[in-house]
């Protein structure tokens, strides 16, 4: 046979299924305020809101090999310039976040052109400086309350929306729409030429470098996109808290500890691993979180244990047994007579 | 129907559904609970039980299981009896986490009532959601000026939904002045103010501490905000001595303080009078000290001695602070007082509401609160500001006696109805 007959293929059956699911459940979580309660609403915000910080680490570490321990500087960056674009401009919440996204990538160039000379752990522990600088600048703002921090003003919270239901409503949307804008984005870019070459770095950079790709720029546009998305949802996370200090916002533990912790136990380098650690972090949080500090130990205690027995993660531990893929990322050679299954091609 | 049908297929999204369900649940659960046929009232908790503010909740447990235990025998309101339920949530120490499970006692358990205590990290993100949320809202145990300046708020108006009881910053410089005026030191003073919610308010130039100090005569080395959780004071010790200080004072935390502790006597600065806010409430802080932890001096805000029985209860302050030591064996500590008190206001305004399903209705009751509680007296119709009351406050000092630290009240000019209990002394 020549090699013309055969066809590549990018979808199965299994992943035109899951995105017709996928697609369905969509529109069946934008219908929540229809039917969920109000604090149901609050904890689906919260769990897309870490859903979508999860994904942006993960495309940064997973894929761009950039494993940042301070994406909390763009959170708490986010959540900062909401509060001075509502309170001193009277910006609309609402346009305040995309500014705040816009905001976070225009700081983010001049920190990667600093933080890029640095490799490895000492890339890792760069970013974690930088968040630390981000948080003692913030800290000296006294119109933002510096140490001290400060809250939003009831009338910013009630400009969103009149009634109450209806900005619970918004802020469920708004919280969704960046999760569903997130992994959309991070899907689109990584079936692109660039993610191409992303994931031939992942894989092995020396060979990327030596078959032309400019490993610098691809690396410096996922820093400054994820940097960008990731202020964006620092925005949003500070609507729902109302409050804002340096701790809080520059917070290691919440924005940074509890992400990675998600992305390995989910499985790091794929776009579902972060969704099922995400989910996994929530069912601990929920049940476990009133016991205290016993709560923080079974959580190190799952990490443990999966990073020693699927170091992978879990999805990537389902995967290698099942080897199905829900979003079609993988490239399979199909022979013409085996069109319908894609899945031993590979 | 299309969710459902297709059921060897596990999708992603299904996952992720399923468990959205689950997680939910129980919220669905309680809100059917909520309006069963015996009614029942939900108290929402929120306080630092972990963390490095774990020692303002240390009593937690001890506290409202007792008022628990009360509170299910039912509280009378128009002839009616009411079930009582407290749901406490651990704020760990984080102010994003105590926003979060405020919302949750809001949104999920649907409580009637929010309370909240300790540190402005805690008191005012509770204090925010509740505002937002418009639940009756009361918090304690920190400082108004935090509280209220430190949530925008605004003298004019005021906030609509959360109430505060403590006392409040010219309650803390009065009392300082009174046990410094009697100690004889000479009138130097060494200021230590970091730059958190608590250090801005105290050093602040119009408001705090450098104002009030200098028109009673004293000048104040203020050497700057410095960063909470510091290695490293040697610049201010060195400020300090050069202007032969005799009394150092701020709000610090216990870390903090036991570096500049340690410092100052490697240094050579040798301070007669130590009064630190904050740092020296807890006595396993000042043990941890040492014999160098003898003779510091702090604010006092409830002991013991307090004259002032349970209105729940009807024990005095003596009988609240020995049950607590002999169950748990543990010295008692101030915030056991202010925890009764908040229960003890909870208690009073539920007995007192008009019409127990209308928040408006709870928060008139709040607003014509006239309690005497083991901390005092609280009243919202008499105070600084709309929103807060004010409770008394005295300054004392930890005295060696024995092997075991005691606080004694030395200093009470501003509410004699506190005893005191002992002479102020120098430090050697």
């Amino acid at each position: 046979m020549s090699a013309a007959t055969y066809t590549i293929s990018r979808s199965t059956p299994v992943s035109r299924a899951a995105a017709v699911a996928g697609l369905i459940l969509c529109l069946f979580l934008a219908a929540a305020p229809w039917w969920a309660g109000r604090a149901d609403l609050r904890l689906m915000s919260e769990i897309f809101l870490y859903l979508s910080l999860a994904s942006l680490w993960n495309l940064l570490a997973g894929y761009a090999g950039l494993v940042s321990v301070g994406q909390q500087a763009f959170v708490g960056f986010g959540g900062y310039m909401l509060f001075a674009f509502t309170m001193f401009l009277g910006v609309s919440p609402l346009l305040a976040i995309p500014i705040a996204g816009v905001l976070g990538a225009v700081v983010a160039l001049p920190v990667a052109i600093l933080i890029f000379r640095l490799r490895g752990a000492y890339f890792a522990i760069g970013t974690w400086v930088i968040a630390e600088v981000f948080r003692l600048v913030f800290a000296q703002v006294s119109d933002l309350g510096g140490g001290s921090g400060t809250s939003l003003p009831i009338d910013v919270v009630k400009s969103i929306a009149a009634s109450r239901s209806a900005r619970e409503s918004t802020s469920y949307w708004l919280a969704l729409g960046i999760a569903v804008l997130v992994i959309a984005v991070a899907f689109l870019f990584l079936r692109s030429r660039q993610g191409l070459a992303l994931t031939a770095i992942r894989d092995n950079e020396l060979a990327a470098k030596s078959l032309g790709i400019d490993i610098w720029k691809t690396k410096l546009v996922v820093y400054i996109v994820t940097a960008a998305l990731t202020a964006a949802t620092g925005a949003l996370i500070f609507l729902q808290k109302l409050r804002i200090s340096p701790d809080a916002a520059f917070s290691v533990n919440d924005w940074t500890a509890f992400v990675i912790f998600i992305v390995v136990i989910g499985g790091i380098g794929t776009l579902e691993g972060p969704i099922i650690g995400t989910i996994i972090f929530f069912a601990l949080r929920e049940t476990l979180a009133d016991l205290g500090t016993i709560y923080l130990l079974v959580l190190g205690l799952v990490a443990i244990v999966v990073m020693l027995r699927a170091p992978k993660g879990l999805w990537g531990m389902l995967r290698a047994k099942v080897g199905i893929e829900f979003f079609p990322l993988a490239r399979r050679v199909v022979k013409p007579s085996e069109t319908q299954d894609g899945r031993h091609g590979k | 129907m299309t969710l459902f049908d297709s059921k060897n297929q596990i999708s992603r999204r299904k996952l992720l559904a399923g468990a959205a369900v689950g997680l939910a649940a129980p919220a669905i659960l309680y809100r059917t609970r909520a309006y069963a046929a015996n009614p029942v009232i939900k108290v929402g908790h929120v306080s630092p039980k972990t963390g490095p503010l774990a020692g303002f909740g240390e009593a937690d447990e001890y506290v409202i299981a007792q008022i628990q235990r009360l509170f299910n025998a039912g509280l009378q309101n128009n002839g009616k009896t009411y079930t009582i339920e407290i749901i406490t949530k651990d704020s760990q120490s984080n102010p994003n986490r105590a926003a979060e499970v405020a919302a949750e006692l809001i949104l999920g358990e649907e409580v009637d009532i929010l309370v909240g205590d300790s540190t402005p990290d805690t008191t005012n993100p509770v204090a925010d959601q509740a505002e937002v949320n418009e639940v009756p809202c009361i918090t304690t145990n920190c400082p108004w000026q935090p509280y209220f300046f430190g949530r925008n708020g605004d003298p004019a108006k005021g906030f609509e939904y959360t109430y505060h009881f403590f006392w409040g910053l010219e309650d803390v410089i009065a009392a300082f002045l009174d046990l410094w005026g009697s100690s004889g030191a000479d009138k130097k003073i060494a200021g230590l103010f970091p730059n958190d919610a608590d250090g801005n308010a105290w050093g602040d130039p119009k408001l705090g501490l450098p104002p009030a100090l200098a028109k009673a005569g004293y000048t104040l080395t203020d050497p700057g905000r410095y960063q909470p959780l510091s290695d490293d004071f040697t610049s201010q010790i060195s400020a300090f001595k050069e202007a032969g200080c005799e009394i150092v004072t701020g709000n610090m935390i216990p870390p903090d303080f036991a570096n500049f502790w340690s410092q100052a006597a490697q240094q050579g600065f040798k301070p007669k009078v130590v009064t630190i806010g904050k740092a020296l409430l807890f006595p396993s802080v000042i043990e941890s000290l040492g014999d160098r932890g003898d003779g510091l001096s702090s604010e006092i805000w409830w002991t013991p001695n307090h004259p002032f029985p349970s209105s729940l209860t009807g024990e005095s302050s003596a009988d609240l602070a020995n049950g607590y030591m002999e169950a748990t064996n543990r010295p008692w500590t101030q915030p056991i007082g202010f925890k009764h008190a908040l229960f003890e206001v909870t208690a009073d305004v539920i007995r007192r509401t008009a019409d127990l399903d209308d928040p408006q209705s709870i928060l008139e009751a709040i607003r014509t609160t006239d309690l005497t509680t083991v901390v005092g007296p609280v009243n919202w119709a008499v105070g600084p500001v709309k929103n807060v009351t004010k409770t008394p406050l005295v300054a004392g000092q930890w005295q060696k006696q024995g092997d075991k630290f005691e606080l004694v009240v030395t200093a009470n000019k501003h509410a004699p109805e506190i005893p005191t209990t002992g002479e102020f002394k120098l430090l050697s």
